[in-house]
């Protein structure tokens, strides 16, 4: 018994030495683009997706960082370096989990933040491929809140083109509101950002 | 208790073990980090590979962070916008050091080569059309080539309706589709009626438009080549519906796993419009055409397999004043045209690329004059197979080879003459080219093409180069030279065929400011012609001498400024040109300007997106000088110039809703009476005058009203897309 107990214990301390680090590290990613370190999180991120090639997560917010920069308009000149960036990070995850939902979010994000970039030259090209991928995302999991947030906003932002029924729209964004308060990390680090900004949508619509 | 003991002794182990991964021997990692010129680089992310050990350089390019893993370990240097290093350390043996980190050059500030080069589209880093422009320039209807006339270095030939480029014949412009040549781009016409391009505008992606310089893997044009790419994929299945005053139009796209299908018809009657506006000339049959295009697509795992297809079935009869008859002269002609396209792009083994595909070109005229029947059809197919190896961003090599082959045949008969004529030709040719990015400022692309052609017997080489050089953020300079050869025309050859190619060699010095949605470019070129074709007949003929002895040149400055920064909603785009050009050619006297060649050539084109309209204004003004002709009653040769061309062009497109749109176009909205030269009689009156008959166009304003709509199950598909 003692035998067990102990190889156990051990077993659990050999587990907690290796997710100490990831956990570590994530968190410490985290803290520096909370305080607005962008360079300096994704330079971890980045090590820390070297070393750990089993996780999606810090490829995912490699990806996430450098699409937000992107769409600050500061950064107007770099908007290739970023997005280029983003892709090729977000490639190497996509080819391991096709159907991972939060990565076919964070594709269409990259594409929109090329639209956003040159409407006329990329809206042509991406808007049908943006709304394919939220349709997918949806259709793999209905209470995303990401996938749902993120396909009406995009709808609304293109509204004043196609002349989309905003209405109709801010119920999503409505019900995108009530999964985002559902929602439960279904682990340490899961992507769990976009609640705030479909608060300011929801504001806007009323 | 040995129990226990053996236990703790496992423990202690165990823990020394954990001890030794965790506590032991840290070794500190210092350096800087700069750029090629030695300037510190902020905020590079270094690392030893598969840990978490790392640190970024502060603001002096210096970093430094502790690891504890020892042996040899790779160290990695990763910065946006500069090409990552590695480096193999031993811990043990690590001295401070100074990395250097190259740009990038796979980035768009890199230097691009655009001596002579217009590109529209996605991909293009110097983007002067985007692909929208192509429908919503007004004046263009939906024509790719009326958009292109709108960039500088083109001539406006409204009577003709082809390219003609830089002091160029329009048949001096080869067009591809996605590598492939398209033997026959333009619709059948006749004699001072306008044609068309036979594409459709929806099916491509991107353009790319030489005036000249072009690489070598584009042969037979003295001129330029237009390069269209067709839709890599389609992601919706849709259906467009257009009901035109000129026609109708269906276009149907099918998605289904990796394959996709898009077919577009589309049928047209001139009818309507040719009775509302008042023409020039007296239809006995409108214009009338059913055309058909489709696009297969396969996906493959590292490749794309397209199939696109055309036909196009067209005739109108016309009658037409001359003044060398007392009555007018019929015209009755009726065109098949079938057009096929099958190509494969895939990359294989390391960074290789093969692009290989075959075009069959199939064109067959009945034409009825009142002198007699005429029928005539080209088969023309085109073979191509390229390769191109990367071997790093910087140094891309390619080499291929091409296959054309043409065969042409006319018959002509009336009551009293029966003839035939025609050729066969076989071309093959074999090139290479180099590109090089020396560094982020400098590059260069290398190339020669040699060719043989089997009816003339004759085998040419003819080198390329361009260079281009960065001089500082934005402004960049390119230069471009290049041969040409390019065998005579069909209306030579089917008459004569010991003849040479004709040549050309182009000089270019180009400078381009490029920046946020700005974009400003001058071009000065020198092009000098050879071996042009000359006889001694009033027309080409089967009696008629022809020779080589043709010379020529064309010199000029191009300007090109587009702008869709400085006010909201608005861009626009403004082109000028500046040309000097003389030939001796064809049975000229003297080496005179010849009647396509206007001396100034200014275009401007605005779009304004209405938000509270729903709708976008676009304008179009074209102005050239005018352009010579030749008067009999002088005894200089090509001595008249008529008088200068103006067309103001509106279109306006209304967003009913997301999937309706109307649009309505007016062409010579303000009714400019344009001349386009004078036809004289071939002898003198009694009183020894050649009278002359004004060439006009066929009608002086052209208007278009279209109903558009979409149908998908996704509302956002727009119509808006179709603008």
């Amino acid at each position: 018994m003692k035998t067990i107990i102990t190889a156990f214990t051990f077993f659990l301390a050999q587990l907690i030495t290796a997710q100490a680090p990831f956990e570590q590290g994530m968190g410490k990613a985290m803290q520096l683009w909370g305080e607005n370190k962008p360079t300096e999180a994704a330079a971890l991120l980045e090590r820390i997706a070297a070393a750990e090639k089993n996780s999606w997560l810090p490829n995912y917010y490699i990806a996430l960082i450098n699409t937000t920069e992107a769409f600050n308009p500061k950064n107007r000149e770099n908007v290739n370096a970023l997005l280029t960036k983003a892709q090729a990070v977000l490639d190497i995850e996509t080819a391991k989990t096709p159907d991972n939902v939060e990565l076919i979010v964070m594709q269409a994000l990259i594409h929109t933040a090329w639209i956003a970039y040159d409407p006329m030259t990329n809206g042509m090209r991406l808007s049908a491929t943006v709304i394919g991928l939220y349709n997918k995302a949806i259709a793999l999991n209905p209470k995303n809140p990401r996938a749902v947030f993120g396909k009406a906003e995009f709808e609304i932002g293109g509204a004043q083109w196609t002349g989309a029924d905003v209405k109709a729209l801010c119920k999503d964004v409505e019900r995108a509101t009530v999964l985002f308060a559902a929602e439960k990390p279904a682990m340490p680090f899961a992507p769990s950002w976009g609640a705030d900004r479909a608060q300011e949508q929801l504001a806007k619509c009323k | 208790m040995l129990q226990k003991m053996k236990h703790m002794k496992t423990l202690t182990t165990f823990l020394f073990l954990i001890l030794t991964t965790i506590g032991f021997a840290q070794t500190t990692l210092t350096g800087t980090v700069t750029d090629a010129k030695n300037k510190p680089l902020v905020g590079a992310n270094v690392y030893i590979d598969g840990t978490y050990d790392g640190a970024i350089t502060d603001a002096n390019g210096k970093f430094s962070f502790e690891t504890t893993v020892k042996g040899t370990k790779n160290l990695v240097i990763t910065m946006l916008t500069y090409d990552t290093v590695t480096l193999t350390i031993t811990l043990e043996q690590y001295t401070p050091q100074t990395i250097k980190l190259r740009e990038s050059v796979n980035t768009l500030d890199t230097v691009v080569i655009t001596a002579g080069t217009y590109d529209a589209g996605e991909r293009a880093r110097v983007s002067v059309l985007k692909p929208l422009d192509i429908v919503t320039t007004a004046g263009s209807n939906g024509n790719i080539v009326a958009a292109l006339q709108t960039l500088p270095g083109t001539q406006t030939v409204a009577e003709d309706g082809r390219l003609f480029v830089r002091g160029g014949e329009a048949d001096e412009t080869q067009t591809y589709i996605d590598g492939i040549r398209v033997a026959q781009p333009y619709g059948a016409t006749t004699q001072n009626v306008p044609t068309r391009g036979r594409f459709s505008p929806f099916l491509f992606s991107g353009m790319s438009f030489s005036t000249g310089g072009y690489s070598a893997e584009y042969g037979e044009a003295l001129s330029s080549v237009l390069l269209l790419n067709s839709k890599e994929e389609e992601v919706k299945e849709r259906t467009d519906i257009s009901f035109m005053t000129v026609g109708l139009g269906l276009a149907n796209t099918q998605v289904w796993g990796k394959n996709s299908l898009t077919f577009n018809t589309a049928y047209l009657n001139l009818e309507p419009y040719q009775k509302l506006v008042p023409q020039n000339v007296q239809w006995n049959k409108p214009f009338q055409s059913f055309s058909g295009e489709s696009v297969f697509r396969h996906k493959f795992e590292a490749g794309m397999f397209k199939l696109y297809a055309a036909f196009d079935h067209s005739n109108f009869d016309l009658t037409q004043e001359t003044i060398n008859a007392p009555y007018k002269t019929r015209v009755d002609l009726t065109n098949n045209n079938f057009y096929l396209n099958s190509s494969y792009k895939g990359n294989f083994g390391d960074g290789w690329l093969i692009t290989t595909g075959m075009g069959y070109g199939h064109g067959q005229n009945q034409i009825h004059l009142d002198s007699g029947n005429a029928f005539n059809q080209e088969n023309a197919v085109h073979l191509k197979l390229k390769l191109r190896k990367s071997f790093s961003d910087r140094v891309k090599v390619s080499f291929g080879g091409d296959q054309f082959v043409t065969d042409f045949n006319e018959d002509f008969s009336n009551t009293s003459i029966q003839s035939k004529s025609g050729y066969a030709t076989r071309i093959s040719a074999l090139y290479t080219e180099a590109d090089i990015i020396f560094t982020k400022q400098f590059a260069a692309k290398v190339g020669a093409r040699y060719s043989y052609n089997s009816l003339l017997a004759e085998s040419n080489v003819t080198p390329r180069v361009s260079l281009a050089y960065k001089t500082a953020k934005n402004h960049q300079f390119s230069l471009a030279y290049g041969t040409f050869t390019q065998a005579p025309n069909a209306n030579y050859l089917k008459y004569e065929s010991q003849l040479d190619s004709e040549r050309a060699a182009h000089y270019i010095l180009n400078y381009l400011f490029n920046r946020d949605r700005q974009t400003f470019r001058v071009e000065v070129y020198d092009k000098e012609y050879s071996s042009l074709i000359k006889y001694d007949t009033p027309a080409a003929q089967f009696n008629s001498q022809f020779n080589n002895a043709g010379t020529g040149y064309a010199r000029g400055l191009d300007i090109f400024w587009r702008d869709g920064k400085s006010v909201k909603n608005l861009e626009y785009w403004i082109s000028y040109s500046y040309i000097d050009s003389q030939r001796d050619y064809r049975n000229f006297s003297a080496t005179v300007t010849p009647n396509f060649i206007a001396k100034h050539s200014l275009s401007v084109v605005g779009k304004y997106w209405i938000n509270d309209w729903k709708s976008q204004l676009s304008v179009t003004h074209s102005f050239t000088t005018g352009r010579p002709f030749n008067n009999p009653n002088e005894t200089a040769f090509m001595n008249g110039k008529t008088k200068p061309y103006n067309n103001l062009s509106l279109s306006w497109a209304y967003l009913i809703s997301s999937q309706k749109i109307l649009y309505f176009s007016m062409t010579n909205l303000l009714g400019t009476q344009n001349v386009f030269g004078y036809e004289y009689a071939n002898s003198p009156d009694a009183n020894g005058v050649y009278n002359r008959r004004t060439i006009q166009p066929t009608a002086d304003r052209f208007f278009f009203i279209g109903f558009f709509w979409t149908i998908s199950d996704n509302k956002k598909e727009s119509q808006l897309n179709n603008l």
